[in-house]
């Protein structure tokens, strides 16, 4: 049982100060801006709805909005269980643990711009590995042209940068469970599925529901990897939503790409709802 | 049933390695590339092997600087993330206060913000304060996902230390801050070790923040390797960047192997 008392709020107040100052703030300021037609700062037109309006109503809007969720949906299907499944392919001996574990982090320590080079490179069909392995093989890749090629490989590219992330959380999760469990189910003949079903997957949960937040929004909303690939090609296929936000600061469109934040933060904010809905209904049935 | 202990051992080794390789393929293609010469020079031919991109890295003020801004902004930005986080975990750990729940969520909101959706006012905000094309600015910008992300996890780590410690340690006369600088932060030394460690990764490798803030001072790695792009781009040297940007990650890895191998409980509320 917790104490109920205020003086929570003393130990949280300096974690506030600076999320208001980067986040709370910021956020106030695009709000703001949404409203109105800005030319330069210091002159503004209220406009009310108009870029909201203009933005729910685009098609183009909705198509981006249809390809990020189509593209996290993938992510997740694969990262998801894969990260679990080379969690519990990690030894449990001691020298190679750590060893496994520093090797399948490292993706997640190159600068983020730098990783579509390091795929292009991958995949260039005269001096590329994968991109001469794949064309001796008599499967040429045509990332610039052809749609799911493009695709396959950005998809192929978070997975490489981010599956490492799930892995370290799953198998962190997995070490805290202690030994006696895993020799009660060797007593009760439990086999490797069982195991992991009754044993190893209820520990999974906490961190597991953190990983899919994580990695659900970040896919959703990916940027700095996505564009450089293929420019958002061929023909807007890889344009997500970031990208197209990225596109309208850089065209210096205030208002629009403030709108347009807006809505992404009420998107942001109605899946971090979920989560925290999905995390205490997992609290209250493992408490009970 | 030992034939089929060992199968499974087999497979499983099996299904890491391949990891490893798929893992590797792309950091392989890398450390190639930067060991040849890309663009022809007077001592190396074009696709000769060479260590000059290397030593460009250390003859180039530009990067040096980009080096030691990266580094710079990074350690600020564990200064400040994981004070001021150590005090929130143990509040979201122990304590109930009004709010609490909304407050996490919020923190949690901020965490899944894209960087992008921030940028222009988070741009201006700083040029206001003074600190934009500064290390500064990067580095308190950065705390926008590090700090929620601190929280979860020491907060996973206080929850790990047993109730009783908290108990018997008011029932011996410590006060709550005695308690927490002499009986929790010993406690929990992994935890922080783990904390500064994923603040260090996501920070890092950043550049959306690095980018807007960073226009003509104050460039980090990943800003300098942008500016290595043009008309004629030495890939081999962008490479070798690449590589050089990714050891002090990886000698802090192999530090923290055995702080990771050992696991850690994280994400209890």
């Amino acid at each position: 049982m917790k104490d109920r008392d205020n003086t929570g709020w003393i130990f949280v107040l300096p974690a506030v100060l600076v999320l208001g100052l980067v986040g709370l703030i910021p956020l106030m300021t695009v709000v703001n801006y949404s409203f109105f037609e800005i030319f330069i700062l210091d002159a503004r037109f209220w406009v009310g709805f108009e870029w909201y309006e203009g933005i729910i109503t685009s098609g183009h809007f909705w198509a981006s909005f249809g390809r990020s969720a189509l593209f996290s949906m993938l992510i997740l299907t694969i990262q998801i269980p894969l990260g679990i499944a080379i969690a519990l392919c990690i030894p449990q001996r001691k020298t190679w643990v750590g060893i496994s574990l520093a090797v399948v982090a490292l993706p997640l320590l190159v600068p983020w711009n730098m990783i579509p080079s390091l795929w292009l490179a991958l995949m260039n069909p005269d001096t590329g590995i994968l991109g001469r392995v794949l064309g001796g093989l008599g499967w040429p890749v045509d990332w610039k042209l052809s749609i799911p090629h493009t695709w396959a490989v950005v998809i192929a590219m978070d997975v490489w940068h981010w599956t490492s992330l799930v892995v370290i959380l799953c198998y962190s999760a997995l070490t805290t469970i202690p030994p006696s469990h895993y020799q009660a189910a060797a007593i009760d003949g439990a086999g490797p599925w069982q195991v992991f079903r009754h044993i190893q997957l209820p520990q999974l949960y906490h961190v597991l529901l953190m990983a899919v937040l994580l990695r659900f929004m970040d896919s959703f909303m990916i940027y700095t990897e996505a564009f450089p690939i293929n420019a958002g090609g061929p023909d807007g296929a890889t344009m997500f939503l970031a990208v197209d936000l990225g596109e309208e600061i850089k065209a210096f469109n205030y208002g629009p790409s403030a709108a347009r934040s807006v809505i992404y933060f009420l998107i942001v904010l109605t899946v971090a709802y979920s989560f925290s809905k999905a995390q205490s209904k997992l609290s209250d049935r493992q408490t009970s | 049933m030992r034939d089929s202990a060992r199968m499974w051992r087999i497979i499983k080794a099996l299904a890491l390695t391949a990891f490893v390789v798929f893992v590797s393929l792309p950091l392989v293609q890398m450390t190639m590339i930067s060991f040849v010469a890309t663009l022809a020079h007077p001592d190396a031919p074009l696709g000769a092997f060479t260590l000059r991109n290397y030593s460009a890295i250390l003859d180039d003020p530009n990067l040096r600087s980009a080096f030691a801004n990266s580094i710079a902004y990074v350690l600020i930005n564990i200064c400040v993330t994981v004070p001021v986080a150590i005090p929130a975990a143990y509040a979201f750990s122990r304590l109930s206060f009004v709010g609490d729940k909304h407050l996490f969520l919020a923190f949690i909101a901020f965490r899944i913000t894209p960087p992008v959706v921030l940028t222009l006012p988070i741009f201006q905000l700083f040029s206001t304060l003074g600190i934009v094309n500064s290390v500064f600015g990067i580095a308190l910008a950065h705390c926008l996902f590090n700090l929620p992300i601190s929280i979860w996890i020491l907060q996973g780590f206080i929850s790990a230390v047993p109730k009783e410690m908290d108990e018997t340690a008011f029932l011996d006369g410590y006060s709550r801050r005695q308690f927490i600088w002499k009986i929790l932060l010993p406690q929990i030394a992994p935890g922080i070790a783990v904390t500064a460690f994923f603040c260090f990764m996501f920070s890092w490798v950043e550049v959306v923040f690095a980018r807007i803030l960073t226009t003509t001072n104050g460039k980090p790695i990943s800003m300098a390797l942008n500016a290595l792009f043009g008309f004629q781009t030495d890939i081999g040297l962008v490479m070798a960047v690449t590589v050089a940007s990714m050891l002090p990650g990886a000698a802090l890895l192999f530090a923290m192997r055995s702080h990771l191998s050992r696991g850690f409980k994280i994400g209890r509320v």
